[in-house]
């Protein structure tokens, strides 16, 4: 009789053993046809590289996943009538026409329709190759005329800047697309980068350092600086690892001489530190700042400057900084002159081996999570000036 | 009068014959989705929590072999399970702000609860030694805590096409959830149990709890559906 209760607790101590390892494993169905639609990365490949793109790294792009456009500037003689791009898709995503197809790209973009392996979800994409001049310009004039509601979401501002021949580029990033993964609900106006209609000359661009809210608080994120500069923002790592999400610079094909502009700067009554906690005595204070740098380290790589090494990497060769953004409500001019560390080798120029980041925040070490909420930096009639060689 | 004298009578020979058991008892188990979508790909770690059951219950005999059994349970309940998704929904609350998509990667997901119940069960008497029992039960959380995060995977914001967010290890990297407020604090379900008498008035006994209530208040569709299921083994002792 005991042996029977010894085997019939055993029993049972097997039947919720067997329960456990039943949900634990057998129960999991075929795996989910994946959902994704996205193109990951574009690939160009042509008989001679080198005649074609300006870098050899050019000739693959990674797409982000906001991305909806993929352009390859390539070299003013290049043959883009009959080129076969390879695309990279989210697994099982198919596309249309085919990844590997032939396509004359002298006619304007080509158009892409990703669909997904379980058929329910579709993108969009154009690809663009196009023959780039390498234009010599004596002034380049940043005046944040152009913005509108980011196209998907409609939730916050973004900015074109004009391009030589007078279309519109997007040249200038912000971490607005950051902001709303911690508030959801904030409505334009309340981002960190918004438009000032009555600025120093027409509309200016205003950064202000913003309360992240719940989620911030909960994360240890708890403002976020307002930021604008030349670049992409990549809102893939934005929660993960901010400080790359910034990828500063685009490629530059001149050699700035001078930074000049208006800002107008109020700091936030009190400066908070990582943990919210008041600095007492501290002003908050703010970035205006230029780098020129080489795009490409020794080994070939190509390269963006970060949050954490913008003013520290090793390929800068020459940054235009105002060294103190003096608090002021009335719009004040600056004029910097770029700072040369090494000789401009024009071959690199030519190619685009250079790139030119310029950077404003309203609060320099928001990138720490440092900073007064309400510190507020407008700027307005940005100038490049370039210097050309005799 | 009469009647009133028979009635004692009775109630005094009930109360004779009822029995009282105290009861100890580990639960191993948790809260089960109530069916596993093809969404969860695999349980990378499951760990119950601390989950003691101290029980007092009366059987009440209605003939030879079956008798009414009921009584008071307090439960402690957690677990803590950590799963690997694929197209999973999720969505994240904080006061006013949300943040939701499909998630691909890794979810921890933590409960404890401390419950007062009280079973309504059928029990047969096979013989002297063995007892089986089945019936309902009705329960009422007392303290209920329900928590996790998403991480080391990414999420697509608002639908499979939205932004790609990538989703870390470390707090404030990852994707952090809390749900308590959105628990239910009455719990039904149904439970099946056995006992066994081994020694004088020592026992053993075995329970598997069933949830069939929603662990989530109905207008939650954070998570999907969770049931409590759990199997129980203790000991029993006979009062009287």
């Amino acid at each position: 009789m005991s042996d029977f209760s010894h085997r019939m607790s055993f029993a049972v101590v097997v039947a919720i053993s067997l329960v456990m390892t039943t949900l634990c494993t057998s129960c999991f169905g075929d795996e989910p046809d994946g959902c994704e639609a996205d193109i990951e990365v574009v690939t160009l490949h042509v008989s001679s590289p080198e005649d074609f793109f300006f870098q050899a790294t050019d000739s693959m792009q990674v797409v982000f996943s906001t991305d909806s456009v993929v352009t390859f500037a390539v070299r003013s003689g290049a043959d883009v009538s009959a080129l076969s791009p390879v695309l990279t898709l989210s697994t099982g995503a198919t596309v249309e026409p085919a990844s590997g197809s032939t396509h004359d790209f002298s006619q304007g973009p080509v158009i892409y329709t990703v669909t997904s392996e379980d058929g329910k979800w579709q993108r969009r994409y154009r690809v663009n190759v196009v023959p780039t001049m390498v234009t010599v310009t004596d002034t380049l004039r940043y005046d944040f005329e152009h913005y509108e509601l980011e196209t998907a979401t409609q939730r916050y501002y973004m900015w074109h800047n004009t391009l030589p021949d007078g279309s519109l580029g997007n040249d200038w990033a912000t971490a607005n697309a950051g902001y709303r993964i911690s508030m959801s609900t904030a409505a334009p106006m309340d981002y960190p980068t918004t438009p000032l209609a009555q600025g120093y000359d027409g509309a200016a661009v205003c950064l202000m350092t913003r309360d992240t809210g719940p989620f911030g608080r909960m994360a240890n994120k708890r403002l976020a600086a307002g930021n604008m500069f030349l670049g992409t923002f990549d809102i893939r790592i934005a929660m993960s690892d901010h400080l790359h999400a910034t990828r500063f610079g685009i490629p530059f094909t001149d050699r700035p001489d001078r930074f000049t502009g208006y800002y107008t700067f109020e700091p936030g009554p009190t400066v908070q530190d990582f943990y919210g906690n008041p600095i007492v005595g501290r002003t908050d204070s703010a970035d205006v700042y230029a780098v020129f740098y080489r795009n490409h380290d020794t080994a070939g790589n190509e390269v963006v400057l970060y949050g954490d090494n913008v003013l520290s990497s090793d390929l800068i060769v020459a940054v235009a900084e105002l060294d103190y953004v003096a608090p002021t409500s009335q719009w004040t001019a600056w004029d910097v002159k770029f700072e040369y560390r090494e000789e401009v080798d024009e071959q690199l120029l030519a190619n685009r081996g250079y790139s030119l980041a310029i950077v404003f925040s309203s609060s320099s070490a928001g990138g720490d999570f440092i900073g007064a909420i309400g510190s507020r930096l407008c700027v307005d009639k940005v100038r490049l000036i370039c210097r050309h060689e005799e | 009068m009469f009647l009133a004298v028979m009635a004692l009578g009775v109630n005094a020979s009930v109360l004779d014959s009822i029995r009282f058991d105290a009861r100890l008892g580990y639960a191993l188990g948790g809260t089960i989705p109530t069916h596993i979508g093809k969404e969860i790909r695999g349980i990378n770690s499951y760990y119950p929590g601390f989950n003691f059951t101290v029980a007092a219950e009366v059987s009440y005999p209605l003939s030879q072999h079956w008798s009414l059994h009921s009584g008071l349970r307090f439960e402690l309940g957690g677990m803590d399970a950590d799963s690997r998704v694929k197209n999973y929904d999720i969505e994240v609350v904080r006061g006013d702000e949300s943040l939701s998509g499909i998630f691909n990667g890794n979810v921890r997901i933590k409960s404890a609860q401390r419950r007062i119940t009280l079973p309504i069960q059928a029990m047969y008497s096979i013989n002297d030694k063995w007892n089986v029992r089945g019936g309902v039960f009705m329960g009422w959380l007392t303290n209920r805590r329900f928590w996790g995060w998403a991480y080391d995977g990414y999420l697509r914001e608002g639908t499979p096409v939205g932004p790609k967010i990538e989703m870390g290890t470390e707090p404030g990297d990852r994707g952090d959830f809390d749900f308590d407020a959105n628990m239910r604090h009455m719990q039904w379900g149904i439970d099946f149990g056995v006992d066994c008498r081994i020694w004088r008035r020592w026992g053993a006994f075995a329970e598997l709890t069933y949830g069939l209530s929603n662990i989530f208040k109905s207008d939650f569709h954070s998570v999907q559906p969770l049931r409590p299921l759990y199997g129980t083994l203790g000991i029993v002792y006979r009062i009287k």
